[in-house]
């Protein structure tokens, strides 16, 4: 049986690590490869790497950095942060990446990602969806001025065929105040393709909410593990209390 | 010396760092002679069948693997894309030929109320136990759209259950190929290339 997922998420600035509140107040907690030995050591199951601040400075990832938290990882890694081209994917991918995440160019440029996914197979690109509400309604975040509602968005990447959503509720970041349930059911009702609830883990019974009222799979966090003693074993542990399919 | 074969497909660099890990001694390379003097292959790979096995011929590798493991049974190990070019037959983006070492096809995943790729840790049921003692957790991690169908079950080394039951590893004479990322399953992935290894070794 598919066991869920509970993966950490490490975003990155070009500096050091950082935590965001709803995408903003960068606050820095500490060193990626540091943080990626831990992980290791716990044995996640996953392990995501984002350079949130690259497509906004207009810079690369840095490989060397990405390369050597690959390394301390014998786990799947996914990595994102400035990407918009073949050669920035399969950098990453030569460096021991699995899956890539992309955000900006997949808002401006589809016919990338359906080269992407025909190029390297649709498992290793994941598209990230960072959703916010207004009025309402669901739209795409997006630093670039775009209005994008989030069902148009969802109906491109299935179109495109991609491998999976990292789904943030931008509303809920950092928060720590419990996941957006609604987000996680509508975007689920609208697509076949896997997906990682992001935003808002706070406490473990918020783990067990999600899992009780979606059909989520897999569960990203970053602010429980770096601001509290909660482990992803601790979470899962609890999960399984309330009859979720673990890996322990 | 094991070879870990470089055709352009993406993901060599985990592999070689888990066998680094075990202390086996690997090298990354598409050379042919490297390749023959080899004692162990490694087919990785992710992407799409007919992509890999284009790269393949490209570089003129599909005669070659077929020469030293069909003909002249040299151990083989193939991962993912890896087990998947062995069959006759891919589907992906369309029919296409494989390796066609072991009779049978590759189709994509269709399952209503499951999500394609089947992707995470899933628990393998093992038909044929001689790579897998000591493995505490049967628990690998998958990540893939298509599924291998062997036309004789006998090959088959596990299956996995994802809503149906799908085959997870094939071993079949000097053939052992596992859907499965072995070197991305932790403890579970990095015992089982050690006791495939001590066993292939001697």
């Amino acid at each position: 049986m598919l066991k869920v997922r509970i993966i950490p998420i490490l975003t990155f600035n070009g500096f050091g690590l950082v935590k965001t509140k709803q995408f903003s107040h960068p606050r820095m907690v500490g060193n990626p490869v540091q943080a990626a030995r831990v992980y290791n050591s716990r044995g996640v199951d996953e392990l995501v790497f984002l350079d949130i601040t690259a497509s906004e400075q207009n810079r690369k990832i840095n490989l060397k950095l990405v390369s050597d938290v690959v390394k301390e990882c014998y786990m799947p890694v996914a990595i994102g942060g400035g990407i918009s081209s073949i050669d920035d994917i399969n950098n990453l991918l030569k460096i021991g990446a699995d899956k890539v995440i992309i955000k900006s160019k997949a808002l401006t440029d589809k016919r990338f990602i359906e080269e992407s996914v025909s190029f390297f197979g649709s498992q290793c690109i994941s598209i990230s969806v960072d959703a916010t509400k207004v009025n309402g309604s669901y739209f795409i975040h997006n630093k670039l001025g775009l209005t994008i509602e989030l069902d148009d968005f969802i109906d491109e990447m299935n179109r495109c065929n991609v491998g999976e959503f990292v789904v943030t509720s931008v509303d809920n970041d950092g928060l720590m105040n419990g996941f957006d349930h609604d987000l996680v059911n509508h975007v689920a009702s609208k697509t076949n393709i896997p997906m990682i609830a992001v935003g808002g883990g706070g406490n473990i019974n918020h783990y067990t909410e999600l899992f009780t009222n979606t059909s989520i799979e897999a569960v990203g966090s970053a602010s429980i593990f770096h601001f509290t003693q909660h482990t992803p074993l601790d979470i899962k542990n609890e999960l399984k209390e309330i009859g979720v399919s673990v890996r322990l | 010396m094991i070879a870990i074969i470089d055709y352009g497909m993406g993901n060599v660099a985990s592999i070689q760092k888990a066998l680094n890990y075990l202390q086996l001694k690997s090298t990354v390379t598409s050379d042919h002679s490297q390749i023959s003097d080899a004692e162990c292959l490694i087919l990785p790979g992710v992407g799409s069948f007919k992509q890999g096995m284009l790269n393949l011929r490209q570089r003129k590798l599909d005669d070659l693997l077929t020469k030293l493991v069909v003909t002249e049974k040299k151990s083989f190990l193939g991962i993912c894309l890896g087990m998947q070019l062995i069959a006759e037959y891919g589907t992906e983006p369309e029919f296409c030929h494989g390796l066609g070492w072991i009779k049978g096809d590759v189709k994509k995943i269709e399952l209503t109320g499951r999500r394609v790729p089947h992707m995470g840790w899933n628990d393998i049921e093992i038909k044929k136990p001689k790579f897998y003692e000591g493995i505490k957790s049967m628990d690998f991690y998958f990540i893939h759209s298509y599924h291998f169908i062997p036309q004789d079950e006998s090959v088959i080394d596990s299956y996995v259950n994802y809503g149906t039951r799908l085959v997870s590893s094939i071993q079949y004479e000097n053939i052992f190929a596992t859907q499965f990322h072995p070197e991305k399953s932790q403890e579970s992935g990095l015992k089982l290339l050690k006791n495939y290894f001590a066993s292939v070794k001697g």
